[in-house]
C-alpha cells in the first residue's frame, strides 16, 4: 500500500519542480482520479492551475452542482457547459469503440479551447495504473490516456498518480482532506453515462439511466459496493395501467473488488431487488422492466461499454 | 534480499503480480518478454499470462536460466508449448469463481493449500498434456490441469491467478514460491 503521507509531499514535489513558474490546466471529471490530481497540483502551484469542469450531459445526477461545491477552494475553477453540443456530436453514433472516440474528441475540442484561452504550458492528467494497462492491452480505450497532447503542444504532461492503484487513490484522497463525498465516491468511467447506455446514446436513454443510477446508488449505500450502477440496455414489452409498452429494459449492476481489476457480483436480498425494480419503473413511464446482472469479472467487465 | 522478476506476456494483470511481490516485500521489477536472457539477474522469475501465444518473445529461453520459474495462466501454456506437452481449446471457459481440487498434498507450490482452494480464473485455452518430468499437482470440474510442477527443474504452473484479490489464497502460493526461490 501506500505510505500517502510520503507521496503527497513527493508529488506535490514533483509538480512544483515539472510546472515551475509556468500555468498548467488540468481535466477534473468529478471522480476521485482527477480530483485528487487536482488537489495535489493545486497544492503544488495554487492558482497558477486551471482546473477544468465540463458538464457532457453524461454526468451523474447532481454531480455538477456538487463539483463547484467540493471545488469552491480553487477560485480559478472554469465550469463548461457543454451538454447540447456532446449529445448532438453522439447522435446516430452505435458502436462502443466509436462513442468513446466521438466524447473523447468532443472533449478535446472544449478543452483546446480552455487551454489556449489560459495560455497553459503544462497539462495535468489524473491517469492511474490500471487505464495504462487496459489501454497498453487493447481492453479499452481510456479519453484520459493520449488524445490531447496531439492536438495542444503542451510543453509537459505531469501523471502525479500514475503508479497507483484505485484503492491507493482513495487513500491519497483521504489524506489530502478531501471531503468524504470524494474519497468514497465509487468509480465513474471517464466517457460517463454513455457507457452505460448500450447503443446509441439520447436525450431521452440519457435522463433514464441518470435517475436509475441515482435510486441504485442510493438503495444499495447500505451494501458499501465497491461500484454499483444502472444500465440502459436495450427495450422489451410491458404493461402499465392497461396499457403496452414498448419500454427501456434496464439492468442493475453492484460489484464488490479491490482494485477493479476482478469483480464479484453483489448478492443482493429480493427485497432491496423489487424497491429498486419499483422505484425506477414507476418514476419512469418509458421503463418497462429491470434486471439484475449476476455476472462476475471476468467474463463481463464492470461497464457495459 | 529474495529478487524475483516478472516477465510481461501482456496480461491485464500482470501489474498485479508485480504488485503482490512488492507488498510481500519482495525485490521485483516488470520487464519486458522480449529481455535478452543474458540480462536476466533474478533468484526466480514469473511469467505473467497474456492474450496469445504468438506474442511470448524470449519465454521458452528463460526456463533454460536455471532459476525456478512460475508460470501463470498462459506462463503455464507456455511451460507446456515450448517443452513437450499439449495445449489446446478448453471444452468450457474457465472464468471468474472455480474450485481447484490439489491433488498433490506434497507439492512446494500449491500443497500447502489442499484439499481444496477458491481461486479465480480467465482462460479459453488450456494444458491438455503436462511435459514430461511434470506432475499435475491441482484439477477442477472446468479444467483438467489446474497446476503443474516440475520440482527437480523447479518449474511451476497455475492455471489461475493468484495475484487477483479475489483468489482466497493467493499469497500462500507466492509465498510459497518465495520459499522456492531462496
Amino acid at each position: 500500500m501506500v505510505e500517502t503521507g510520503k507521496f503527497i509531499e513527493e508529488a506535490v514535489a514533483e509538480i512544483r519542480d515539472e510546472v515551475g513558474d509556468e500555468h498548467a490546466i488540468i481535466a477534473l471529471s468529478g471522480g476521485v482520479d482527477s480530483s485528487v490530481a487536482a488537489a495535489l497540483a493545486y497544492k503544488a502551484i495554487g492558482d497558477q492551475l486551471t482546473p477544468v469542469y465540463v458538464d457532457t450531459g453524461l454526468m451523474r445526477k447532481g454531480e455538477t452542482a456538487q463539483i463547484r461545491e467540493t471545488f469552491a477552494y480553487m477560485s480559478s475553477l472554469e465550469v463548461v457547459e457543454a451538454e447540447d453540443r456532446f449529445l448532438d456530436a453522439l447522435s446516430g453514433v452505435t458502436d462502443p469503440e466509436e462513442k468513446r472516440a466521438v466524447i473523447g474528441e468532443q472533449f478535446i475540442r472544449e478543452f483546446e479551447r480552455e487551454a489556449k484561452e489560459t495560455d497553459a504550458d503544462y497539462l495535468v492528467q489524473g491517469t492511474i495504473y490500471p487505464d495504462r494497462i487496459e489501454s497498453e492491452g487493447g481492453i479499452k480505450s481510456h479519453h484520459n490516456v493520449g488524445g490531447l497532447p496531439d492536438v495542444v503542444d503542451f510543453e509537459g504532461i505531469v501523471e502525479p498518480v500514475r503508479d497507483l492503484y484505485k484503492d491507493e487513490v482513495r487513500d491519497v484522497a483521504r489524506a489530502l482532506g478531501l471531503e468524504d463525498i470524494v474519497a468514497e465516491r465509487m468509480p465513474f468511467p471517464g466517457p460517463g453515462l454513455a457507457v452505460r447506455v448500450v447503443g446509441e446514446v439520447t436525450r431521452e436513454k440519457a435522463q433514464v439511466v441518470r435517475e436509475a443510477c441515482h435510486v441504485v446508488e442510493e438503495e444499495l449505500e447500505e451494501y458499501d459496493p465497491w461500484q454499483a450502477f444502472a444500465a440502459v440496455v436495450g427495450k422489451g414489452t410491458g404493461v402499465k395501467g392497461d396499457n403496452r409498452v414498448h419500454g427501456w429494459i434496464v439492468a442493475v449492476r453492484s460489484v464488490e473488488s479491490r482494485d477493479g481489476m476482478t469483480a464479484r457480483a453483489q448478492e443482493l436480498d429480493w427485497e432491496t431487488l423489487q424497491r429498486i425494480q419499483s422505484r425506477i419503473t414507476g418514476q419512469n413511464e418509458n421503463v418497462a422492466r429491470v434486471v439484475y446482472d449476476v455476472t462476475h469479472k471476468p467474463p463481463a467487465t464492470i461497464e457495459y461499454e | 534480499m529474495t529478487k524475483i522478476l516478472v516477465v510481461d506476456n501482456h496480461g491485464q494483470f500482470t501489474h498485479l503480480e508485480h504488485r503482490a511481490l512488492r507488498d510481500m516485500g519482495i525485490e521485483t521489477d516488470l520487464i519486458d518478454n522480449d529481455t535478452p536472457p543474458e540480462d536476466i539477474d533474478a533468484d526466480g522469475l514469473v511469467l505473467s499470462g497474456g492474450p496469445s501465444m504468438d506474442d511470448i518473445g524470449n519465454c521458452a529461453e528463460y526456463l533454460e536460466l536455471d532459476v525456478p520459474v512460475l508460470g501463470i495462466c498462459l506462463g503455464m501454456q507456455v511451460m507446456a508449448h515450448v517443452l513437450d506437452g499439449e495445449v489446446g481449446g478448453g471444452e468450457y471457459g474457465g472464468y471468474a469463481d472455480v474450485t481447484v481440487e490439489i491433488t498433490e498434498e506434497d507439492d512446494p507450490l500449491i500443497g500447502s493449500l489442499a484439499p481444496e482452494t477458491r481461486v479465480w480464473a480467465s482462460h479459453a485455452d488450456e494444458v491438455k498434456q503436462v511435459p514430461s518430468g511434470f506432475e499435475r499437482t491441482g484439477t477442477s470440474d472446468v479444467c483438467g490441469i489446474e497446476a503443474m510442477s516440475d520440482t527437480d527443474r523447479d518449474l511451476y504452473g497455475v492455471q489461475w491467478h493468484p495475484e487477483v484479490a479475489h483468489t482466497a489464497e493467493g499469497e500462500e502460493v507466492f509465498e510459497n514460491f518465495r520459499s522456492v526461490c531462496e
